[in-house]
């Protein structure tokens, strides 16, 4: 296999705030191919954004403390600002969740979409608006002659993340890393972004990011996932098999979680007892373990490396390690 | 944001309809502004000033045939509506209209040029602490504390004193006062921007911090210079007019509007035209710059739609 065109190695970024330090992301691994889509998934203030964000080194104010991001052989947490420059929006280009707030309001749509390629390949206003109306085109925005000249608060949340995309694309970055980019948007617009991401990945051959916590939008997008939990990566492998066969119990319980067409009615939701835990006082050992009704002994006492699990997942997981099949009531 | 309200301005469907080209913020509330009688007019008696300071040897050429330092000491203290002296002479025999229309050079040259400079400062500090925050904004806004906690006529005194008095260095004397308020407010505007989603997702593109800076925050708080800037000539031109009266501004050989009041107010019962013309002339400048301010104020800011 060839060499993978992003992988982070161990990244630890920390937020330093009076109450003690946050530990966002504690520790991520992972590794991005040229033209495949992975998907990030996890609950809220598990650490997936901060990855994305420390990746275009845009954490601020957290510090990334430790930890490399190789991304086609540089390093990108020893880059100088200026370099850094370089590669983001060039190199890796980033949708947000919000459309809503994501563009400036103060800007005409078309000027903002071409605001890529005057950065990076100095070209004029002119120039600029002419590539921006051919984007907007791309991602199925209609008359977008005419609507570039329409101000953010005149497109629909929908056509705003479709303008987002296009100023992403702008570029043809190598790499694009959506942060739930259909949290925002009603199902049927979701839909639509999501095709147009499909059609990106296949008619640019961009690899994607794509950070979500919604399980369903992995299961149509992505060929590996990987599964954070407390700034950690708990699961990770080829979607099918991850939600075939579980191998970490937070894995599990999410999937679980998931009200299902084809079952029995009145049937209750299993909800994942207990909280997310505090980032500040992690707790020790296996940072699940206290909502886990599969713990061990060990769980509360030895921190657990993602290993391999079964043919082709990895696991950080105790139990799973030890041979145990995830089975519940 | 852009949406004005339906109850204030019934006459701006919004946003625009389809297949029209959209109508900026700017020209929202430019229209906005132009339907405001009272601002429109207060615009009018700006400008009219403005005009009189950028034309005044102009105007004394065509109108009074005289020099403002002429001194006829045969015809002093002449009664307004005299021949060749329509608004009268002074102790001095000097022309009034004359002086007028010179005084209006200081007032309105010192005035635009210290709301200049203290826009121009202000924003920039605004902006550098806003944006970066932590030890830089800590910096910045105890030193803008500090300008503002000693009171602004002792300031002005020192630096009258340290610093001999024209057109140009009483502006930055006015100015280097002014700028902290200015700071303050564009600070607590970038605040409020800057976590917006817009600002991650700009930096994000590639754009260097001096970019995000002036070309992305700036004009989300364009609208807070504007405001403050036209209430601001007002007070301004006050200022001025207050140090001039008290010996502290431009030298008495300069005629300007303060400097014509303090020559007239030994006079006042004897000649008291030598004090309305001065007098009427600021009140009238600063009222219509307070209401125009009031105008810009209702036109441009987001928060009062």
């Amino acid at each position: 296999m060839a060499a993978p065109l992003l992988e982070l190695h161990d990244l630890k970024t920390q937020f330093f705030t009076p109450e003690g330090v946050v530990k966002a992301v504690d520790g991520v691994s992972l590794e991005l191919h040229a033209g495949e889509t992975l998907g990030i998934v996890g609950e809220s203030g598990s650490g997936k954004s901060v990855t994305a964000l420390s990746v275009m080194r845009l954490q601020r104010p957290g510090k990334i403390v430790g930890g490399e991001v190789r991304f086609k052989g540089r390093d990108l947490t020893k880059l100088s600002e200026v370099e850094m420059r370089e590669i983001r929006g060039q190199e890796i280009a980033m949708i947000f969740q919000d459309p809503m707030t994501s563009l400036n309001p103060v800007f005409r749509t078309g000027w903002q979409v071409g605001e890529p390629v005057r950065l990076h390949q100095g070209w004029d206003k002119t120039r600029a608006l002419g590539v921006a109306v051919s984007m907007l085109n791309k991602v199925g925005i209609p008359a977008p002659e005419k609507r570039a000249r329409d101000y953010p608060h005149q497109f629909s949340g929908g056509m705003r993340q479709r303008a987002m995309i296009a100023m992403g694309l702008t570029t043809t970055p190598k790499v694009l890393i959506a942060d739930e980019p259909t949290t925002a948007l009603d199902v049927t617009i979701q839909a639509q972004i999501l095709d147009l991401l499909r059609q990106v990945n296949r008619e640019f051959g961009t690899a994607t990011i794509l950070i979500t916590h919604n399980l369903g939008v992995v299961a149509g997008m992505c060929e590996r996932v990987m599964v954070m939990y407390a700034g950690r990566i708990v699961e990770s492998g080829p979607t099918v098999d991850v939600f075939a066969h579980p191998k970490h119990p937070y894995t599990w319980s999410l999937l679980r979680s998931i009200p299902r067409l084809d079952e029995e009615r009145h049937e209750p939701l299993k909800p994942i007892e207990g909280l997310p835990p505090d980032l500040i006082n992690l707790p020790s050992g296996c940072a699940f373990h206290p909502r886990c009704s599969f713990k061990m002994e060990r769980c509360s006492r030895d921190v657990p490396a993602l290993t391999r699990v079964g043919d082709t997942q990895f696991a950080a997981c105790w139990v799973t390690q030890s041979g145990v099949e995830l089975k519940g009531a | 944001m852009i949406t004005p309200l339906p109850i204030d301005v019934p006459a701006v469907p919004s946003p625009a309809a389809p297949g029209q080209p959209a109508r900026s913020y700017w020209q929202q509330a430019t229209a906005r502004l132009r339907r405001n009688r009272i601002g429109v007019a207060s615009g009018v008696v700006l400008l009219f000033f403005v005009l009189v300071a950028l034309t005044s040897p102009l105007l004394a050429a065509i109108f009074t045939h005289t020099d403002p330092r002429s001194i006829d000491l045969l015809n002093t203290f002449l009664p307004p509506l005299s021949p060749h002296h329509i608004l009268g002479t002074d102790d001095l025999g000097r022309d009034e209209l004359t002086r007028m229309f010179y005084g209006a050079q200081v007032s309105m040259g010192i005035g635009f040029l210290a709301v200049g400079v203290s826009l121009t400062i202000g924003a920039g500090v605004g902006l550098v602490a806003g944006y970066y925050g932590g030890l830089i904004d800590g910096l910045l806004m105890r030193f803008v504390d500090i300008i503002l906690a000693v009171p602004a006529i002792f300031l002005f005194i020192l630096m009258s004193i340290l610093f001999k008095p024209n057109t140009i260095t009483l502006a930055l004397i006015i100015a280097s006062v002014g700028w902290g308020s200015i700071a303050r407010l564009v600070r607590g505007e970038v605040l409020s921007v800057r976590t917006r989603d817009f600002m991650v997702a700009t930096s994000s593109l590639g754009a260097s911090d001096l970019r995000l800076i002036l070309r992305h925050l700036l004009p989300n708080v364009l609208h807070v210079l504007i405001v403050f800037g036209s209430l601001y000539l007002g007070q301004v031109v006050l200022i001025e007019a207050a140090l001039d009266f008290l010996g502290l501004g431009i030298s008495p050989a300069t005629p300007s509007w303060g400097n014509m009041l303090t020559n007239s107010e030994t006079f006042f019962f004897h000649s008291s035209w030598l004090v309305i013309w001065p007098g009427l002339t600021i009140f009238i400048t600063v009222l219509a710059a307070n209401l125009f301010g009031n105008a810009i104020r209702d036109a441009f800011d987001p928060r009062l739609r």
